[in-house]
This record gives C-alpha cells, structure tokens and sequence, in this order.
C-alpha cells in the first residue's frame, strides 16, 4: 500500500520533471532557433528525476524517455523516430549512458548520505556506552571492595566502619540504580522513536510525581515552581519526561555548585510545553555547553572524582526529548547559573469540558 | 507474642531479593512464609491464609497475574506486587485483578516497611466490614452520612461527581485504583474520554482541597495507572 502510493509519487515526479523539460525546450528552440542545449536540459531532468525519486528505476526510465524525446523531437528529421541515421544513432547512445550515469551517481550519493547518518547514530550508541561502561566500573568497585573487607574481616573492623562502609555500598548503590534506569531509557527509545508508550498526561500530576519523588531523595532542596493554573494535558511518555525532569533537577543538584536557588517551570504558548529547570549556581562554562548532549563530557574527564553521569544523563534526555519531537537546549543564565529547557508538542485541549 | 504477629507471604523467586525482604520483615515482627514458585505460593497461601502477600509477578512457573486471580477467588488479603520497570503494563493488569498496591524495583527498606503497613491497614477495614460513618486523612474529613467533606475544619464545594470520587477512594484508602477501576464505578462504563474527564475531575478536587504539586496530602497520582488515598 505504502509503497504503491510511493511509486506513484515518483512516477508523477518524473512525468513532471520531463514534460518540463520538453516544454522548457520547445520554447527555446522557437526563441534561439538552435538546439544545442537540448540534451543538457534532458539531462538536467534526468539528474533532478535521480535525485527527486527511490532508487536506480526511475532516473533510467527518465533517461530512455529522454532519448526517445530528443530523437524523436529535436533532431532531425523532427516529429518522426529516426534510429537509422548514424549521427541520431550516436548521439542517442551517449546521451543514454550520460543520463544513466547521471541516475546511478546520483543514487549512490543518496545511500551514502543515509549510511553516514546510520554510522553517526551507531557512534552516538558507542560513545554512551563507553561513557556507561567507565561510570558503572567505578561504584561498582567500591561495593565489591567495601562488602569483601567486611566479609573477611568482620570482627576487626569497629562498629562505625561498618556503618560507613555500608552507607557507601547504600549510595553507591542507588547511583547504579539512577544510571541503569537511564540505560533502560535509552533501549527504549528505538531509532525512530517508535517504542514510545505516548499518553496524554496532565501536567500538574506529571510535575506532582516528579516533586515528590525528588523531595524523596533530596529533602533540603527546595524547588521554586511555577507551572499554569489551567487543566494542561501533554501528549507523552510520562515515564521518561519524569525521568528527564528528573535528571534535570539532580544534575542542578549535583553540579550547580554554590546554588541557592532551583527553579522548575512550565509555559505553554504556540502549541508547545515549554519546560525550564534553572539555578543560581557556578554555571557552566560557554564552550562546554554545545557538548552537554552528546554524552563526551565524562570521557573527556575520566578522573572526575564527583562520578558525575551528568554527560550520560544529558545525552538520556536529549535522545527522550528528540524521541518526542521537541527540543532540549542549554543556557547561561544572564543571572548566573544554568538554564535547561526543553519544549514538547501540545495536543489542542480547547474543547476540553468540564464535567 | 508468637500468635498475634502479622503472617507475610513473600512470593518471589530470586533468592537474594527473598532473603533481604524476608530479612527486613522479620526485623520488624512480622511472621514470614517464603515460596519461590506460583504453585507452591498458592498452596502456602490457601493453607496458611496470610495477612498479606508480597507478590513477584515474574515468576518462572505461572504468571504473577495468575496467583492474584487464584487467590482472589478465595479471599480478600491484600496483595502487594514488586513489579520490575518492564513489566509497567501487568502491574496496572495486577491492580486491576485486584492487587492493592505495587512496588518497583529496585526499593528501599523504608518504601517496603510503608506499604507493608499500609496494606495491612487496609486489609482490616475490607469492604466487608460495617462502613464508618466518616472518613479522616490529615485535616481532611469526610462525612458519609451528610456526603460532605472538611479540610482543616471548613467545608469543600465539591460536585456530586468529585465527591463520589473522593468517597470511592477514601472507602479503598492506602490502595491505588486504577483510572479503569475508578471510572466503572463512577460512571459504569469506560469510553475514549472517560480517563481525561476523570483526569479533570481530579485536578478540580486537587484544587478545591489545596493541593499543590509535589505535596499531596490525601491523594497521590500513579502516573499512567490511577490515584491512591493515603491513610497516614
């Protein structure tokens, strides 16, 4: 079905493409009386038919109808095929292997284009899980080394140190808990975005869950909300914008040094959600902010005892975010600190009644 | 003391998880049954009859489905699902077939002990039981009699819709009703709408008692699967 109606977009495309070329012709020989353009323009819509359409069959099928044309059209003898006479023979021939391969280069450029892409996305996987893999090691060798010392030395170690150990073994625990769910984030979203389990979603409760969950692990942290006071309901996965959400505010939490202040705020206007999360900490450097997203940070600076994660959460919320078809974007605030936002597209909730 | 201890049946089949609850339920004077199959869970629970049942619904025999259908069919304890985050769409399964509540993975000991108590809670006040006349949370109060509720000691407006909203969960407080549960006995039956205008109806009673985001005193939203009165 899909690709019936596709064939029959590309065969419209090349009977337009052509018969522009005829007329384009048609005119000029009745304007410079000459046709030594005539195969150019041919091949001109060969190489617009090729990079209009799918595949080899169309560019070629354009090529041959060319030939016809201009054997048939603009060369002599006019209005009548002619395949005998040597030079319209010859002149048939190379304008048929020009236009042929025209088609094929054209294509070709097209599959490549598409496989760099493909190879694009594949390092964006690869980066993330060289990043995953050097951030898992560490806590994991800190619960591993803590829970043998205890194991094998349980009676000479004081009372306190075990509870230290344990509290260390705890967080880093829960650090590995946090970063595995944003690995299963990510196998979630498909590379077309279409493993996403899209609800409508009232915002007050996405934004209640989130606060809550935060306060949970976060107690002195208080957040500054602003959000509307209207019914607003978002077309989403509330699973993962939570996570985003999140991941925003504990990345402020973590890296926003000397913070004082955190912000969560939501506007709709122009048929987006547009989410903020901002503080008034140290900030981040200007030339830092165009790699936030791509999950480099933490391979660049694999010694950063803090065992941020901030590289691998970011580059989680832009795939989540562009998985939705919005935006995500980072900025110094003019105040100081940070400012991430992201926006997602509204559904039309006019018609929404009370009942 | 050894006979007025709780009885918590824990069905689960990976063995650390199984030991570290166990552990945890024990430390804090519950009597604990273990089984870590489907079957061998029903047969403990159907000769045991415990107070309440934490349920693994990945289990290798039958489904964890399976077990809250059998074990319904024989009684109303109250049943507490560890659902891991790629089984989301049995938990709401789970909650439908009429678990009380569920915990995912991984959990800490103070969110288990909560819900232990939570549910156990409920258990005592099963529908069965004569119906209060009232109904308090917080400085919530509601009065079934006069169909009227207080916060803080002045009366909310609600609708007629909104307060039987608010009555049904109070009447199944400290377990989560899914959107699907709530709207057949409030409206009967479930149309495309029918979890939007529910979705409304909450947020107006939201707002008619105060709430704000991120502070729910009576009501907390499951995101995706339906709200839960809170009884403490």
């Amino acid at each position: 079905m899909q690709s019936k109606k596709r064939a029959l977009l590309d065969f419209g495309r090349m009977a337009g493409i052509l018969a522009l070329a005829f007329a384009v012709n048609l005119i000029l020989r009745r304007l410079f009386n000459t046709q030594t353009m005539t195969p150019m323009i041919f091949v001109l819509g060969v190489f617009l038919v090729a990079w209009r359409t799918q595949g080899y069959l169309w560019g070629i099928l354009a090529s041959l109808i060319s030939v016809f044309a201009v054997n048939f059209a603009f060369t002599y003898p006019y209005w009548e095929f002619n395949l005998i006479r040597p030079e319209c023979l010859s002149s048939a021939v190379v304008m048929l292997v020009v236009s042929i391969m025209t088609s094929a280069l054209t294509t070709k450029i097209k599959r490549q284009e598409q496989m760099k892409a493909e190879a694009e996305k594949e390092r964006m996987r690869g980066n993330l899980l060289r990043a995953v893999s050097h951030d898992l090691r560490t806590p994991l060798t800190s619960i591993y080394g803590a829970c043998s010392a205890m194991l094998e030395n349980f009676d000479e170690i004081p009372r306190e140190t075990h509870m230290k150990l344990l509290s260390d073994v705890c967080s880093d625990a829960q650090w590995l808990v946090r970063m595995v769910e944003n690995l299963l984030s990510v196998t979630r979203i498909d590379a077309d975005g279409v493993s996403l389990a899209k609800n409508d979603t009232v915002l007050e409760e996405l934004i209640d869950t989130v606060l809550v969950k935060f306060h949970k692990h976060y107690p002195q942290q208080a957040v500054h909300l602003g959000i509307p006071d209207d019914f607003v309901s978002i077309p989403m996965d509330a699973m993962l914008i939570s996570q985003v959400l999140m991941n925003l505010l504990e990345n402020a939490v973590f890296h926003a040094k000397g913070m004082k202040n955190l912000w969560l705020r939501v506007e709709v206007r122009g048929g987006w959600a547009y989410f903020s999360v901002e503080d008034d900490g140290c900030g981040i450097p200007e030339e830092k902010l165009p790699k936030l997203f791509t999950g480099m940070l933490d391979s660049e600076a694999p010694t950063d005892l803090s065992r941020s994660s901030m590289g691998i959460g970011l580059s989680v919320c832009s795939a989540i975010i562009k998985a939705h078809g919005g935006d995500i974007w980072a900025k110094r605030r003019p105040e100081g600190g940070t400012e991430v936002g992201f926006r997602l597209e509204m559904e039309d909730h006019h018609g929404e009644q009370q009942i | 003391m050894g006979n007025n201890k709780y009885k918590i049946l824990i069905v689960e089949d990976d063995r650390s998880i199984l030991g570290f609850v166990q552990t945890i339920l024990e430390a804090n004077g519950y009597q604990v049954l273990t089984a870590e199959r489907c079957a061998q869970g029903l047969l403990v629970f159907s000769s045991h009859i415990p107070d309440l049942v934490v349920l693994d619904l990945g289990l290798p025999d039958l489904d964890g489905t399976e077990f809250i259908r059998q074990a319904r069919a024989l009684s109303a304890v109250p049943i507490i699902v560890l659902s891991a985050r790629t089984e989301e769409a049995d938990k709401v399964s789970a909650l439908d077939l009429g678990a009380n509540d569920y915990i995912t993975k991984p959990f800490g000991t103070a969110e288990l002990l909560a819900r232990v108590r939570a549910a156990l809670r409920s258990g005592r006040l099963s529908p069965q039981a004569t119906p209060a006349s009232r109904f308090t949370v917080d400085d919530l109060v509601i009065d079934y009699d006069r169909r009227q509720v207080t916060v803080a000691g002045s009366p909310v407006h609600l609708t007629q819709t909104e307060y039987n909203i608010l009555a049904f969960l109070s009447q199944h407080t400290g377990k989560v009703m899914t959107y699907a549960a709530i709207i057949r006995e409030i409206w009967g039956s479930m149309d495309d709408g029918s979890v939007k205008k529910l979705q409304v109806n909450m947020a107006n009673i939201r707002k008619k008692l105060g709430c704000r985001p991120g502070d729910s005193r009576y009501v907390t939203n499951e995101l995706g699967v339906g709200y839960r009165m809170l009884d403490e």
